[in-house]
């Protein structure tokens, strides 16, 4: 059975919407079995046509950042999750943010899964490694 | 260097494919590598190009951790030459 790998995202900048995309990636082509679980500020990066931002200040700057990344090959948020889909990390949104943050189901991007912290738990109690990013 | 005790001239002559990943930073050489492995019959050599500095770390970690063998590598100026073979 391949090795679990989860991921906790409280944020919902840019730089926190790269990272577990970037983790969740690699990890899924090294075989492992991802699970990326989002809450609190992280949800809304799992909303449909979401644009993330660099966190305060740094959000006038978040154009130019996406400027030097497309000039250095370093594929964007789109496409890594797209990428992630297809390599089969599954995405979690935490059901009491979504209350709290007012997002509907409808809300959320295609094969997005509505989870409660105990069922995500029990995923990660079973995991060889887990990360919070926020 | 690494290897079995060939050189990686003799290797690279026996390469069955080669994956250009040069241009491509971390982490899409190791997903592209990951998928064109799947392509590859067991005991085939892949040739892997990459210019990403993590990549000279990145694909030997891959190798240990899906259990595919690093027979050899090579860096010819900024370019790094992995050559696998296919668990």
């Amino acid at each position: 059975m391949a090795d679990k790998f989860c991921m906790v995202v409280s944020e919902g900048s840019f730089d926190k919407a790269m990272m577990p995309l970037i983790m969740g990636n690699t990890a899924a082509s090294m075989g492992m079995e991802v699970h990326v679980f989002y809450t609190f500020f992280g949800l809304k990066l799992l909303k449909k046509g979401n644009r993330p931002k660099l966190p305060g200040f740094m959000r006038f700057f978040t154009g130019m950042m996406e400027k030097k990344m497309r000039k250095l090959n370093v594929p964007g948020i789109e496409e890594m999750t797209k990428q992630a889909r297809e390599l089969g990390v599954h995405f979690y949104a935490c059901s009491t943010s979504m209350a709290l943050m007012g997002i509907k189901e409808s809300d959320l991007a295609e094969g997005t899964k509505v989870l409660g912290a105990s069922a995500f738990l029990n995923l990660a109690a079973d995991s060889k490694m887990t990360l919070f990013i926020g | 260097m690494r290897g079995n005790g060939n050189t990686v001239g003799e290797i690279s002559l026996q390469k069955d494919a080669t994956l250009d990943a040069k241009g491509l930073m971390c982490p899409m050489p190791i997903v592209q590598l990951a998928k064109k492995m799947k392509e590859l019959k067991s005991g085939q050599i892949l040739e892997l190009l990459a210019d990403d500095v993590g990549a000279k770390e990145d694909v030997p970690a891959w190798c240990s951790r899906t259990g595919n063998q690093l027979v050899g590598t090579e860096e010819e100026g900024k370019i790094f030459k992995f050559y696998i073979r296919v668990k």
